[in-house]
């Protein structure tokens, strides 16, 4: 062996070793349990629970708790709800975190906000990035995008709740769903329909995936109950690809139309179908409303034809839970999104409040609380006994759904025309499985 | 006479020469064997394996995201390797490098998709080699019925039909709900389980980002060492004089219509098995990702990081990988920037811009891409301190 073959050979194993000896820098991320102990040290924590304050803490003596949000801030159809909904959920863990906090920590929904475009595969990616640093997901915004990351949110015990009201979350442990479902919500409006305006045809007008299509399972359903003729038109999200639908409607010409679209998409619809003539009502699901389309062109058709199917009192309603939102809100503009975001944060608050009092704050703690859950505390928003997690799917299945008008008047541009509707075939339904898996739409 | 006759006997023929050269005279060949190596060199034996040892011990190291990242990056440079085969050294100019990555990805999600699904196809089959292979075989196989266009057409006319390619395809997977889920709804991808162990799972040695970055990193390798070994080949050669000068090379008897078909081939195979690989490692499709961006990013790294090299593949499917990450630190220096995507400038801008400006800069200022820089800096150091 040469002397430079030699010499060579020890440098390269050298700089190994050199390597090998940096190898302690890691940082312990391969190790989860990252969280410090609460006050005292008598609350078990595992990751997103850290003994140090938040930044910009409420409380700095209490510890902070990370919860993750997913939301569509930038270029999918709720790009203008998004934003909204995570100030509405500030508000609220602000307030909490103003009475004090949690079992002495402060609740923290700020620092890991991603926007996940409303595309499922990019909700993914964002996901696995904010994974190892937050205790649960304060929101997850849209069904499809969800249910690409649910079965690992079920792997890992992580809870979330979800800023949407698709059946499949009846029947999943980790979500905190508020509300009735837009199956249920579509069953409660195809009956009000064949009732009011002795409707003889349905339209459902939907989104592809598990908002859209549980709207028009349940809407498909109803109609079947009361007897009336049902089409199934898919749309894709876009101002500009509502052409068919509406080429759909006014060739059809059905009694209502059953929307399960965005607010901007929903208001081209509306408005270009009565453009040309068409007479029929328009019903729409939750997300379908937005006060900003009051300013649209298609304002005057949304007065005359189109109706919420809302799932709680629009913003100037009285309750105590209203209440505190409008206080909190202070001078923000008011939108049914950021009451929202409000809403959907009790479960979450419920839950950390009973994993705290069992002094189990790690991921499977509070996956355990919330699944035991049998009644959540909404203050007046959502009647007593909702948010019946523990007994199965059909025990958690809200059916009563407020009715509202479009009016210029009200501070959110809706105003209720039907409290707590609740029709027979929403009441008489048994869910069992997602209403968009049960019912094939053809 | 007794001196003569006592030394011992002389070697008839002289010392194989590999190994044995001098010191300081790294280009001084004495054999046949010893320049056409692949690691011709003593320098270049001792920076690959020390490479390979900093790429085994980074795990140990670095983060999980930024593990994710360099997965993402190795992934990518299989992807960019192809793409140089097919545009670097065979000269066959080709957008429709998505396409091939989406039939990948797709054919994989298939072949370890669940069974009995209603709505989606799958067999189960999560073994790595199987999905992968098919991934790439499928691929090769649309590249191999895509190559005859560019027997009949070269350049500019080349490009724009494999960008139809890309537009073909996003309509295809927009449409086939079976098999993508379709638009807004997607699928899960392959599960890369090996032996059976899940690999996009953490285990009680490793995390998740671990194990794919090292199962991405020893893949790139074996893929790296194929084109390599590609280009450097009769086959290599002939990509090279079809590039050329195609008119040329049928002259002296190259296959041109052959080379053609299989540069498609094998790039569509990389593109293939680079595509299925990419989204094992989030663990989900959507059928939108398969537009003429991801083409032009590929393009990108194959320009920015060096045509016709591989190596220069490699340093641009990198450099390409890691640019998001390092513009999101951006507005720590430049104030001025935000990184939240409402705001105008903001990061997200800054690096649809870059990708342009690097390409046009690149173009102008050093044609050879990242390998033009590398191999400057080394002819600065081989001759220093007489570097002038």
């Amino acid at each position: 062996m040469s002397s430079t073959t030699t010499r060579r050979r020890v440098a390269a194993a050298s700089l190994a070793g050199l390597a090998v000896f940096a190898a302690g820098c890691r940082g312990g991320s391969e190790d989860p349990a990252d969280g410090g102990g609460g006050e005292g040290g008598s609350i078990a924590t595992d990751v997103g629970v850290t003994s140090d304050p938040c930044p910009e803490a409420v409380n700095p003596d209490n510890g902070c708790i990370y919860l993750g949000t997913l939301s569509d801030l930038t270029v999918g159809p709720f790009a203008a709800a998004g934003p909204t909904i995570v100030a509405g959920q500030e508000a609220f863990w602000n307030r909490v975190n103003e009475d004090g906090g949690i079992g002495g920590y402060d609740v923290n929904v700020s620092e890991y906000v991603r926007d996940n475009q409303y595309n499922p595969q990019v909700t993914n990616q964002v996901y696995q990035e904010i994974k190892p640093d937050i205790l649960g997901l304060a929101q997850t915004l849209g069904s499809p995008p969800t249910a690409s990351i649910v079965e690992d949110l079920a792997a890992e015990d992580i809870v979330a709740a979800p800023a949407g009201w698709t059946s499949l979350y009846l029947f999943q442990d980790v979500i905190l769903e508020s509300g009735p479902t837009y199956c249920a919500e579509a069953m409660n409006g195809v009956d009000y329909a064949a009732e009011t305006y002795s409707a003889e045809s349905v339209m459902a007008v939907h989104y592809a995936g598990d908002y859209g299509g549980d709207a028009a399972a349940g809407a498909s359903v109803a109609a079947e109950a009361n007897g009336l003729d049902f089409a199934n038109v898919e749309t894709t999200a876009g101002t500009d690809n509502q052409s068919a639908a509406v080429a759909a409607i006014v060739d059809q010409q059905p009694d209502v139309v059953v929307v399960s679209t965005g607010p901007a998409d929903m208001a081209t619809i509306v408005g270009q179908s009565v453009a040309a003539g068409f007479q029929g009502r328009f019903l729409g699901s939750s997300p379908t409303w937005n006060v900003a389309l009051l300013q649209s062109p298609a304002a005057p058709a949304l007065t005359a034809s189109y109706q919420l199917l809302g799932p709680w009192g629009p913003w100037d309603t009285d309750s105590p839970g209203h209440e505190a939102m409008r206080e909190a809100a202070g001078d923000t503009t008011p939108n049914e999104f950021f009451l929202s975001g409000w809403v959907w944060s009790y479960p979450m608050k419920a839950a950390l409040e009973a994993a705290a009092d069992s002094g189990d704050l790690t991921r499977e703690g509070l996956a355990t609380a919330s699944a035991a859950l049998e009644s959540v505390d909404y203050e007046g928003i959502l009647p007593e006994g909702s948010g019946n997690y523990a007994n199965g799917g059909d025990a958690a299945a809200v059916r009563t759904t407020q009715l509202s008008d479009v009016s210029a008047d009200a501070s959110t541009g809706v105003t209720v025309a039907e409290a707590d509707l609740e029709g027979s075939t929403a009441e008489g339904y048994e869910f069992t499985e997602p209403c968009y898996e049960a019912i094939d739409l053809g | 006479m007794t001196a003569l006759e006592n030394r011992p006997a002389e070697r008839a023929t002289p010392a194989p020469a590999k190994g044995r050269r001098p010191w300081g005279r790294p280009a001084m060949y004495t054999g046949y064997g010893q320049d056409m190596a692949l690691l011709n060199t003593g320098a270049k034996k001792a920076a690959l394996a020390v490479l390979l040892v900093v790429a085994l011990l980074l795990p140990f190291v670095l983060e999980d995201e930024l593990l994710r990242l360099l997965a993402t990056g190795a992934v990518l440079a299989i992807g960019a390797i192809g793409l140089n085969l097919v545009t670097g050294y065979a000269g066959q100019v080709s957008l429709g490098h998505a396409f091939f990555l989406g039939i990948g990805a797709y054919t994989a999600a298939v072949v370890s998709g669940e069974t009995g699904d209603e709505d989606l196809y799958g067999f189960g089959i999560t073994f790595i080699p199987v999905w992968l292979l098919a991934g790439g075989a499928m691929a090769a196989l649309v590249g191999l019925v895509v190559a005859p266009l560019a027997s009949r057409l070269r350049g500019l006319y080349l490009a724009i039909v494999t960008l139809g390619l890309v537009f073909l395809g996003e309509h295809v997977f927009r449409e086939w709900d079976a098999v993508t889920g379709g638009v807004g709804v997607g699928r899960p991808a392959a599960d890369p389980v090996l032996f059976g162990v899940d690999l996009s799972r953490s285990t009680d040695a490793f995390s998740a980002d671990q194990q794919m970055y090292l199962l991405m990193t020893a893949l790139l390798v074996l893929f790296a060492l194929l084109g390599r070994n590609i280009a450097r080949s009769a086959i290599g050669r002939s990509f090279a004089a079809v590039r050329d000068r195609d008119i040329a090379a049928e002259v002296t008897g190259v296959d041109v219509r052959k080379a053609k078909r299989l540069a498609f081939v094998i790039s569509g195979f990389y593109a293939g098995c680079a595509g299925a690989l990419l989204y094992s490692i989030s663990g989900y499709l959507d059928p939108s990702s398969f537009g003429l961006l991801v083409s032009v990013q590929f393009v990108a790294m194959v320009l920015i990081g060096g045509v016709a090299t591989i190596s220069g593949s490699i340093m641009g499917a990198f450099f390409i990988a890691i640019l998001p990450r390092l513009t999101r630190e951006l507005p720590e220096y430049l104030p001025f920037l935000s990184s939240s995507a409402t705001e105008f400038p903001n990061v997200f801008q800054v690096e649809t811009l870059l990708y342009g400006l690097l390409i046009v800069a690149f173009l102008i200022f050093e044609p050879r891409g990242l390998f033009g820089v590398w191999v400057r800096a080394r002819n600065y150091w081989k001759s220093w301190p007489f570097s002038y």
